[in-house]
Order: structure tokens, then C-alpha cells, then sequence
């Protein structure tokens, strides 16, 4: 049944036929018919951020953590630009985000317009697809296939660019049903499979390396049956934490610059690797020449453009991980790995990592995981903490842990949270941060406050760029340069947006914290004044191989350094 | 092991997938010979080539990235070796009188056409490898050139079992 419809009246239809519920923006000049139009649409919830790059990662939040499509809208020129930090981040993450921008009018485009910006242009090396929308005509099919563009193989982020009077031309509008999304290649060649089987019952020190792409493509049980049907350890990468269970007795930790010595030991040892839906960043693999090099490996991969793109693949197995890894299991004999569990034990190592004070990272997360009962989301921001975050809570649920990985984008968690809330309404939402990223995006607590999202904001606050002040102090001399970082009064700070604000100066003070914010009904901050010089080991030089690994600060070099 | 290899990807005639392609090959950081860009047969398509240094796989890599792209049709990797390639080189050349027969005989050596004569010069137009295009530049240089447009290479993949040399020794002046 046709009806008549203005282009921004269709563009809300089209995310409604999409599924979509809620989404993240901020009005401008040449949005203004979209915004004119979302009112007559009740189903469409809008979230008013504070700053359209917080509109872009509270997107990407969603995303993660529903597995949805998520949308953010911005007007044209700077609110376009300003969504940029948060499209690289969710295009480096695999992140299915809609973007939809205002463009000045078509009469104006190419005269350097007011707020006029090729944001085509800016966004096509960090979209799978940049559209700019030349006529009405063509509206519904472009929006509906952004969304399936967004979702479909390795997931990430599209851009709409729709011009001010295609917003406000009129169509007939018939309505449709979402698009299937299309599935990418199915699972991978008969012939593959049984040279990886081979491999894998061969090996005598094979590992799992299992990334986002077991989250992303629901593979998390037929990792589990696949892993203990073979008894291989299996390490989770930043982005693949919370893909497999960290108290499953398989589990073995994060590998890379930042991951334990046993877990980094284990991968060069290993004479087998089997990758699954991880794409060899540099942070996981240090200097690639001297990486694993006993070790075969064995890609299982969605995407054939990742295939040996950073290191040699002995059997590349293109598809779908679940259904990969549930053949795979089905040719196996069921095996175990004990003599190779033993070396690696033995590899162990106490706990390194002396923090002074009794503010220690580890009693912040145990208090976080111990206040819920592990039955939270953490979102960390980017820095020192991030690593603590990533290595001392015990993630057993899946999905529920948040990191701005391949982009590693400070400012992310504030944001990502309140989309990962959206998504998961019923449970807590931690966002947690350094002094720095926090002081990135933190304006958006206004938009948890007047939106009513009780998401819990924990800082880190050790006075430093932490992270780079660390890397001054191992490989630039002890200069620290730019990296103290001066921070506001956080209590009287969250008083001001009419929020609780907690500080936490002594350990006995954490628990108590954590549960009075978890308590309140409305969101809620606690800075945690941690160790000023603390340090994150191990930690893998850059540039170095996983075998050259930092466990103690170096001494100070004499001044003249 | 890193030889030239030529893509050829077949695309929308639309700029926006042109830029979109020409910034893949840009942002993944590999020695990138030529590029050239020009309709294709199909109606609304276009076809550009480029000539890539890389090993085997990233080449393929670099053509599954070009399908990837929203507008792409196909893209294929062929070595340089197994493919015909040439430009179409126009050249407009001063003419002087004392040695304008110098000149036809060196332009007939290279078998280049001349389209435009005038009081003041020629235009000729040259088709060849680059290498056979250079070459016939440098031999006209003495006459004064006066510009040169040159269309960059096209490409097509050799007949299977060619008895056809590699095109990089057909450069050879005749």
C-alpha cells in the first residue's frame, strides 16, 4: 500500500522495517527534516549526546554488545567530522555502525557551503561504504543497504550522506521487510578442512588463538566443544575476551605486548596455531619475523583479504567459525594435550606486579567482579587500565567485555557504555577509565542524566598519561614529557551534573564504593586515586618478538640521558 | 618473491568508486607502478589497471580488496608478463623546415601516425609499451617537443600458451 512520504519520513520507515530502536545524535542545520520528522515516530528512541563522536562509539557500543546494527545521525560539516574518531574505531573493530549525515542541498554542494564538508571524501578509507544520496529515488534501497553492507561478512561501519532538500522531497513509499543479510562464503573446502584436521591431530604444542570474530560470528559453544574435544589451550585476544569462558580450565590468557609471560612463552614454543577470527595485529604478534616460528598455522577466517596479509598460513580455512570449528571437531578423534599443559604450567609465573599502596588495580576489578557477581559489563577506555581491565577480571559470561582494540581510540568507554546499556538495560554497565580518556568525553554524563541511563563510571586517576608516560620512562629516558595530566575535582564534578561521586583514596574503602554506586538508581562515579608510576608487566617492547619481554622497570639512566 | 603484476578491475563509472579505488591502492603501502582508468565495454562500467610490485599473494589480496569495494564488479591479478600492454602516446612536435624529412623517417622507424600537420608543427599519435613510447620520445626530442599526452598503459591477459614474447623485450626499437 503506497503513501506519500518526505525523504526524511521514509528514512525513519526504513530504520523502523530495519529493527531499530534507539539511536545516538545531534540535530543541525542540515539534518533539521530528519529531526522534524522523528517525532511522529515514537518506536525510534533518540539519544541527545553531548558530542557527535560520543553519537559514533555509543553506536558501536550498541553494536557489540546486541549484535545489531548501530545508528548514529549527525548534521553536515562538523557534525559530520566529528563523528570520524568513532567510524575509524568501529571500522578498525569490525563494528556494524549506520551513520546517517545532513548534507547542505544539492543546488549548494561544491560551493564550499556553510557547514558544507565532502564527508564522503573523509570517511571511504574507514566505511565499507560511503553514499552520498543524489535523488529520493533512490533512498529507501541506499539506507536498506547500508545496513545490510554494515552487517554482512566482517562486519563495520557505512555512511548516508543525505542531502537537505532529498530529505525534503516527497515519494511514494512502499513499504518492505529488512533485507536478508547476505551470508559470506560458507564453510571452507572439503580439502582445507582435512589438511587442518591433519595438522591438528599431528601437533604435539598446537594453541587457539580465538579473537572477536568468535563473538561476532556466535561461535563461542562450538569453540568450547572443539577445545575440550582436543584439550588445546585456548588464548583470547583483547577483542576476543569473553568469547570463551576464563575459568574454563582450557583457558590459558591474552597473548602480545601486554599478555603473561607462560601465554607469549606458549606461542613460541607452540608447533601449531589455530587462529580464529583474529587478524595478526602487530600488538598480538610483536616483530612478525620473530613470531612462532615452530609453529604452523592454521587461519579460519570469514575474510580471504586477511589471509597471510601479516604472517605465512600453512591452511587458510575461509568461513564461518562455528560451522569450521564443529567440522573440525567432527573429524577429529578426541585427544588431549597434557605433556604440552605441563610445560606450559610449569612456564607459570607468580604474580610480577607490585603495586604500592593497597589501591592495587587487582582489588578494584575483584571488588567490581565480587559487588555483581561477575554479572556486569565492563567497557575500558584506552591505556594502562585498559590492560589491567583486560587481564585481571575473571570474564565468564560471554560478551561482556568492551575495548576500543584495533584503533585504540581514548574517550571510547564513557560513550560505548551508554550503548552497551541500551542494549543490555538489566545489568550493570561499567565504564571504566584513565584521568586522560576520561577527561576526553566526560561531558557525557549530561546525556545520562537527562536520558536517564545509570551507567557507572570508574576512573583510574593516577595523575598520568599512563600509558605513555610508561613508554617515556622505559624507552624515552624517564622524560615526561607532556604526560602529567591535571584533573578536576571528580566528586564535586559529579555533584555538579546531579550525580553520586565517590573517591576512593585506602582499599578499605573500594568495596563500600563500588556497592553504594551499584546501589543507586541513576549513574554514578568513583575515582579510584591509584599508584602514580604504577606499571603494566609484562610488557613486549615495540617492535620487539614475543621472546624479548620487559618484567621490571629498567633503572634510571644517568641525567644526562 | 615480488614481480609486476597487473590488476584489472572492473568498476561503476561513478567518481566516487574511482577515489574509493585509487585510495585502496594508495593506503596498503605497495610499490604501484601505473594507473590507468578508462570505460569499459559494458555500459555504465569502467576498467582501471594497475601495475603492482608485490609478491603472489598480496597481489591477490590487494584484487579480493578490490571486490570488496561497493561499486566493484571483478577485479583480477594477472603477472606482467602474461599480459599484452600498451599506451597511446600523443606528441606535438615543432616543425622546421631543414629537417622535417629527418623527422617522418625517424616517426616512420617508430610507425607513428600524423594526425595534424600546421605552419608550426605536428601533432602524431604512437601506440606501444611504455618502454617503445620513451624511446620514441627520446629520438624526437632534437626536433622540439612542444607537449605530450600519453594515456598510460592498457592491458589484457595473453591467449593461454602464447608463443608471444614477454612484452618488456618487445620494447626493443624495430
Amino acid at each position: 500500500m503506497a503513501e506519500i512520504l518526505t525523504g526524511a519520513q521514509l528514512m525513519c520507515r526504513v530504520l523502523l522495517e530495519e529493527g531499530v530502536d534507539v539511536m545516538f545524535g545531534y540535530p543541525g542545520g542540515a539534518i533539521m527534516p530528519f529531526y522534524h520528522a522523528l517525532p511522529e515516530f515514537p518506536g525510534l528512541r533518540h539519544i541527545l549526546v553531548r558530542h557527535e563522536q560520543a553519537a559514533a562509539h555509543a553506536a558501536d557500543g550498541y553494536a557489540r554488545a546486541s549484535g545489531r546494527a548501530g545508528v548514529c545521525v549527525a548534521t553536515s560539516g562538523p557534525g559530520a567530522t566529528n563523528l570520524v574518531t568513532g567510524l575509524a574505531c568501529a571500522y578498525m573493530d569490525n563494528s556494524p555502525v549506520v551513520a546517517i549525515t545532513g548534507q547542505v542541498s544539492r543546488p549548494m554542494m561544491g560551493r564550499d557551503a556553510f557547514q558544507e564538508t565532502d564527508i564522503i571524501g573523509v570517511t571511504l578509507p574507514i566505511t565499507k561504504w560511503s553514499v552520498l544520496v543524489e535523488d529520493i529515488s533512490t533512498l529507501a534501497d541506499t539506507m536498506r543497504r547500508a545496513f545490510a553492507v554494515a552487517l554482512e561478512g566482517r562486519p563495520g561501519p557505512v555512511l548516508v550522506d543525505v542531502p537537505k532538500d532529498v530529505q525534503n522531497q516527497r515519494i511514494e513509499y512502499t513499504p518492505r521487510a529488512a533485507a536478508p543479510v547476505r551470508r559470506a562464503t560458507p564453510v571452507a573446502d572439503a580439502a582445507a578442512l582435512d589438511a587442518a584436521a591433519g595438522l591438528i591431530a599431528r601437533a604435539e604444542r598446537p594453541l587457539i588463538l580465538a579473537g572477536h570474530g568468535i563473538i561476532l560470528g556466535n561461535a563461542s559453544e562450538d569453540l568450547r566443544i572443539f577445545a575440550e574435544h582436543t584439550g588445546i589451550p585456548v588464548i583470547t585476544t583483547l577483542l576476543g575476551i569473553s568469547a570463551f569462558p576464563e575459568d574454563h580450565p582450557l583457558h590459558l590468557g591474552m597473548p602480545g605486548m601486554h599478555g603473561e609471560v607462560h601465554v607469549n612463552r606458549a606461542i613460541q614454543h607452540a608447533d601449531l596455531l589455530i587462529a580464529v577470527g583474529m587478524r595478526f595485529d602487530d600488538r598480538v604478534t610483536g616483530n612478525t619475523a620473530g613470531f612462532a616460528r615452530n609453529a604452523k598455522i592454521v587461519h579460519i577466517e570469514l575474510d580471504p583479504t586477511e589471509i597471510g596479509k601479516n604472517v605465512p598460513v600453512e591452511v587458510p580455512l575461509v568461513g564461518d567459525a562455528g560451522p569450521i570449528l564443529s567440522a573440525l571437531t567432527r573429524a577429529l578423534a578426541p585427544r588431549s594435550c597434557t605433556s604440552w599443559w605441563e610445560e606450559i604450567d610449569a612456564s607459570r609465573r607468580p604474580q610480577y606486579e607490585q603495586f604500592k599502596g593497597d589501591i592495587a588495580p587487582e582489588a578494584i576489578l575483584r571488588a567490581l567482579h565480587d559487588a555483581s557477581g561477575g554479572r556486569c559489563s565492563i567497557v575500558a577506555d584506552v591505556g594502562q587500565h585498559q590492560m589491567w581491565v583486560a587481564k585481571l577480571f575473571p570474564y565468564r559470561r560471554l560478551n561482556t567485555h568492551f575495548s576500543s582494540g584495533g584503533l585504540g581510540a581514548m574517550g571510547f568507554a564513557v560513550p560505548a557504555a551508554i550503548g552497551v546499556h541500551l542494549a543490555r538495560p538489566d545489568e550493570p554497565v561499567w565504564a571504566i577509565s584513565g584521568d586522560g580518556g576520561f577527561q576526553m568525553n566526560m561531558q557525557e554524563m549530561a546525556t545520562m542524566v537527562q536520558e536517564g541511563l545509570p551507567i557507572k563510571l570508574a576512573i583510574f586517576n593516577n595523575g598520568y598519561l599512563g600509558m605513555v608516560r610508561q613508554w617515556q620512562q622505559f624507552f624515552h629516558g624517564r622524560r615526561y614529557s607532556a604526560t602529567p595530566i591535571w584533573s578536576p575535582d571528580y566528586v564535586k564534578l559529579a555533584e555538579a551534573y546531579g550525580i553520586a561521586g565517590y573517591r576512593v583514596e585506602q582499599g578499605v574503602q573500594i568495596a563500600g564504593a563500588v556497592e553504594a554506586a551499584l546501589r543507586d538508581p541513576g549513574p554514578a562515579l568513583i575515582e579510584f586515586v591509584i599508584e602514580q608510576e604504577a606499571n603494566v608487566y609484562p610488557m613486549i617492547p615495540p617492535g620487539a618478538s614475543l621472546s624479548e619481554v620487559i618484567e621490571t622497570a629498567p633503572a634510571p639512566e644517568p641525567a644526562s640521558a | 618473491m615480488s614481480h609486476l603484476h597487473c590488476i584489472t578491475v572492473v568498476l561503476d563509472d561513478k567518481l566516487v568508486t574511482l577515489n574509493a579505488a585509487v585510495g585502496l591502492l594508495r593506503r596498503r603501502n605497495l610499490p604501484v607502478r601505473s594507473v590507468t582508468f578508462g570505460p569499459h565495454v559494458a555500459e555504465g562500467r569502467s576498467r582501471l589497471f594497475a601495475m603492482i610490485e608485490a609478491d603472489e599473494g598480496a597481489a591477490q589480496r590487494v584484487a579480493l580488496l578490490f571486490e570488496k569495494l561497493i561499486g566493484v564488479d571483478e577485479a583480477r591479478v594477472v603477472p606482467a608478463a602474461d599480459t599484452v600492454a600498451r599506451e597511446l602516446a600523443l606528441i606535438r612536435i615543432r616543425a622546421q623546415a631543414e629537417s622535417y624529412g629527418e623527422l617522418l623517417d625517424v616517426l616512420g622507424l617508430y610507425h607513428a601516425n600524423v594526425l595534424e600537420e600546421g605552419p608550426d608543427g605536428l601533432v602524431v599519435e604512437l601506440t606501444g609499451p611504455d618502454t617503445f613510447v620513451l624511446s620514441c620520445l627520446r629520438a624526437v626530442e632534437r626536433f622540439g617537443i612542444v607537449d605530450v599526452a600519453r594515456s598510460g598503459a592498457v592491458a589484457i591477459e595473453r591467449p593461454a600458451e602464447s608463443p608471444r614474447a614477454p612484452t618488456s623485450t618487445e620494447a626493443s626499437v624495430p
